[in-house]
C-alpha cells in the first residue's frame, strides 16, 4: 500500500506528444479512475506508472520513492490486462504462484496466499484449469486474482472489463469494487466507459489530448464540469450544448445572470423539463423529432425554436408525444451551466 | 462438396489412387529388390515380386556392408547420419529461436539489419556457397569430423523467420505480465516463450531431421575418412563401384534402412507436427 505522486510527466513517441504534462497524487488506499476518450494518453499514463513505458520528462514516486528508471518489476505494483494476459500452458495455480516465485517467496506463503485468493475470489474449483478452459468473467477473475496474491503497493486496470459482456461487465464492477474497499490497496484503473468511472472512482480523472481536464469525485465531475469536453464526455445521454443567444432570446423575464465570458450554456437532459417547474425556469419552444423509450424513462430528442440546435430530454415515464408536435420545454435556471466556447473551460469558475 | 454424385467420387479415388501408385512404386520396386539375390538384377528387367533373399542381404547390410565396394558397414554410416541429423536440428532450432527471440523482443541498434542479413542468407542454399564454406571449415580443421558435419549446416534463416512470425502473434501483454512479474527476459524465454512455441519445435524439429539425413552434397565433400561416412553419401559410394555390377540387392537394402529413420520420427511425432503446423495456441 503506497501513495503515487505523479509531477508534471510527459511522453513523446518521436515528435509525437501522447501525454502533454499531467500533475496527480493519489493517497493511500484510493481508488482513482482515468477516463477519457481513445487516444486521450489515459494508457499511456497507466504504462508509464507501471514501468512499461519510459518517461520522456517529469518524476513518478511509489511511496515517496522515485521509481522513473525502475523496472515494472520492482516497483510492487501488479497490473490486471484488458486481455487479461494469462500464461496459456499454465494452471490457474501455476499463473497465480509465478510472480511470487519469481521472488522467491516461501511455498507455505504461497499455499496460503492462493488459499486466501482462491476463498476471496471464489475459483479454488478451478485452480488446476488451464485459461482456455475457463470463461471470460472466470479469466477476469484469475487475472485479478494474479494481482490481489502479490500484495502490491498498488492494483493497476487497463481497461478489465471491456471484453465481459453487459451483464457480467456490470457485475464484475460491483466485485472489483467490493474487493477494493475490503483490500484497501491503492488503484488506478483506465477506462473509457464513463459509467465504470462514475460507479468505481473514489476521484475520477478526465483526460483529452494528453492533458488532465478534471480531477474530482465523480458527483462533483458530473455536478460542475470544469470544461465543455468533461460537460459532453461525462453523463448519458450526453450533456446538451446550446449557443447562449438562443437561450437570452427565449428569456424573456430576464432570468439569466451569467459571468461575460460565457457564450456557450450546457443543460443535462434531466435538467429539461416538459411541464413548467417549481423553480425559475426559461421556456423554449421545440419540436419533437424522435421518442425512444428505454424503460424507466424515454429520451427525447427536439429541435428547439425552430433553428438546426438539437437536444436531448430525459422524461420520466413513456409520455405521449407524436413526432413534429410542438411542445414547450423549461429549462431550470439553476441548473445551467456556463461555458465559453474559444477556452472550452467553465466561465464561473472561482 | 456436400453433393453426392458417384461419378466425382469414383474420378477422385481415381486420381488419388494414382497419386498413391506414383509415390509408392519406387519404395515398393526397391523393396522388392533388397529381396533378391545378387544374380536375379543381370538380365536387366527390374523384378517386381519378392524373393526369399530378404534376410540374408539385411543381415549382411547390417553386419558386413560393402566393404569391398568402398563403403563401410550400415550401422556406424547410420549412426553418423544420426548423429549429423540431430546436430543439424538441434542447433538449427536453438540458434534460431534465440536469435528471433533477440528480433522480436529486444531493441539493439541495427536490429532491423541484423534480420535483413539474415532474411538474406534465405536467398542462398548451401550450394552456392559450397566453394568458400569448405575452405573456412578446412582452415578451421574441421575436416572429417562431425564439427565439419554439422557447424556449417547448424544456422537456419527460414527457422528464424518461422519462429519470429510466431513470437509476433503471441500478444505483447504477455511479456508485460511476465516483467510485472519479476521475469528477466531469459526467464520470459524460458517459462514463457519456450512452453508456448512447443509445437512449432515440433514440427520443425521434424523438418530439420529430415533435412539434415538427407545431406548429400555437404557430407560427400566434407568426408574423406570412411568412418565419418553418412548413409546418404554411403549409398551413392555403393552404387558407383567400378568395372562391375552395383549388387543393386544390398544397395536397395541400405536404401530402405536408410529411408526408416525418418518415417520412424514422422510417424512418432506427427501428431505434434500436424499440430504444430495449423494450431496457434495462444
Amino acid at each position: 500500500m503506497a501513495a503515487i505522486n505523479i509531477i508534471d510527466i510527459k511522453k513523446n513517441y518521436g515528435s509525437v506528444p501522447a501525454v502533454r504534462g499531467i500533475d496527480l497524487s493519489v493517497a493511500d488506499g484510493e481508488f482513482i479512475v482515468l477516463v477519457g476518450p481513445s487516444g486521450c494518453g489515459k494508457s499511456t499514463l497507466l504504462r508509464m506508472i507501471a514501468g512499461l513505458e519510459t518517461v520522456s520528462d517529469g518524476e513518478i514516486q511509489i511511496a515517496g520513492r522515485n521509481v522513473n528508471k525502475a523496472e515494472p518489476a520492482e516497483r510492487d505494483i501488479a497490473m490486471v490486462f484488458q486481455n487479461y494476459a494469462l500464461y496459456p500452458h499454465m494452471s490457474v495455480r501455476k499463473n497465480l504462484e509465478y510472480g511470487l516465485k519469481n521472488r522467491g517467496t516461501p511455498r507455505t506463503e504461497i499455499d496460503r496466499r492462493i488459499a486466501e485468493v482462491a476463498e476471496i475470489l471464489e475459483i479454488g474449483p478451478m485452480l488446476e484449469r488451464k485459461p482456455r478452459q475457463l470463461s471470460g468473467g472466470q479469466r477476469q477473475r484469475v487475472a485479478m486474482g494474479r494481482a490481489i496474491v502479490r500484495e502490491p503497493a498498488a492494483f493497476l486496470f487497463d481497461e478489465p472489463l471491456s471484453n465481459l459482456d453487459a451483464k457480467l461487465r456490470v457485475q464484475m464492477r460491483v466485485e472489483i469494487r467490493r474487493l477494493q474497499r475490503r483490500l484497501k490497496t491503492t488503484s488506478i484503473y483506465v477506462t473509457h466507459d464513463q459509467l465504470e468511472a462514475m460507479t468505481l472512482a473514489d476521484r475520477l480523472v478526465v483526460m483529452n489530448g494528453g492533458l488532465v481536464e478534471q480531477v474530482g469525485t465523480p458527483v462533483d465531475v458530473y455536478d460542475r464540469p470544469a470544461s465543455l469536453f468533461v460537460a459532453s464526455f461525462i453523463g448519458s445521454p450526453p450533456m446538451n450544448i446550446l449557443p447562449l443567444e438562443l437561450v437570452r432570446r427565449a428569456d424573456g423575464d430576464g432570468l439569466l445572470t451569467l459571468p461575460d465570458a460565457t457564450d456557450t450554456l450546457g443543460i443535462r437532459p434531466d435538467d429539461i423539463f416538459t411541464e413548467k417547474p417549481s423553480e425559475p425556469s426559461i421556456r423554449l419552444d421545440a419540436i419533437v423529432e424522435l421518442l425512444e423509450p428505454i424503460g424507466g424513462e424515454s429520451h427525447l430528442h427536439i429541435r428547439l425554436d425552430e433553428s438546426n440546435q438539437t437536444a436531448i430530454v430525459t422524461v420520466p415515464g413513456r409520455p405521449d408525444f407524436s413526432e413534429a408536435a410542438k411542445i414547450p420545454v423549461y429549462i431550470r435556471v439553476a441548473s445551467i451551466h456556463p461555458f465559453n466556447r474559444q477556452t472550452g473551460r467553465r466561465t464561473d469558475d472561482l | 462438396m456436400v453433393e453426392n454424385r458417384p461419378f466425382l467420387t469414383l474420378l477422385a479415388h481415381l486420381v488419388l489412387i494414382v497419386g498413391v501408385v506414383v509415390v509408392v512404386f519406387p519404395v515398393y520396386v526397391a523393396f522388392i529388390a533388397s529381396t533378391h539375390g545378387p544374380n536375379d538384377f543381370l538380365s536387366g528387367v527390374v523384378p517386381l515380386t519378392p524373393s526369399t533373399h530378404m534376410i540374408e542381404n539385411y543381415s549382411t547390410m547390417l553386419t558386413a556392408g560393402m566393404t569391398n565396394a568402398g563403403a563401410p558397414p550400415i550401422g556406424p554410416m547410420m549412426l553418423n547420419s544420426l548423429i549429423m541429423a540431430i546436430g543439424v536440428a538441434v542447433g538449427k532450432i536453438a540458434i534460431s529461436i534465440l536469435s528471433a527471440f533477440a528480433i522480436v523482443y529486444f531493441r539493439f541498434p541495427f536490429r532491423t539489419l541484423a534480420f535483413w542479413m539474415i532474411f538474406i542468407t534465405l536467398m542462398l542454399p548451401v550450394e552456392v556457397r559450397i566453394v568458400p564454406t569448405y575452405k573456412v571449415v578446412a582452415d578451421l580443421g574441421m575436416l572429417n569430423n562431425y564439427g565439419g558435419l554439422i557447424v556449417p549446416l547448424i544456422a537456419s534463416a527460414t527457422a528464424t523467420f518461422l519462429f519470429r512470425q510466431f513470437f509476433l502473434t503471441v500478444p505483447d501483454e504477455l511479456m508485460e505480465a511476465a516483467r510485472v512479474d519479476g521475469a528477466g527476459p531469459m526467464k520470459f524465454f524460458w517459462d514463457i516463450l519456450l512452453p508456448l512455441s512447443i509445437t512449432n519445435i515440433a514440427a520443425l524439429f521434424i523438418i530439420l531431421f529430415v533435412l539434415g539425413w538427407n545431406q548429400y552434397l555437404w557430407p560427400l565433400i566434407i568426408t574423406t575418412d570412411q568412418s565419418l561416412y553418412t548413409v546418404v553419401m554411403g549409398i551413392q559410394r555403393m552404387a558407383a563401384v567400378a568395372d562391375a555390377e552395383p549388387r543393386w540387392n544390398l544397395v536397395m537394402s541400405a536404401v530402405i534402412l536408410a529411408a526408416l529413420p525418418p518415417v520412424l520420427v514422422i510417424v512418432a511425432m506427427q501428431r505434434l507436427f500436424v499440430k504444430g503446423l495449423v494450431e496457434t495456441e495462444k
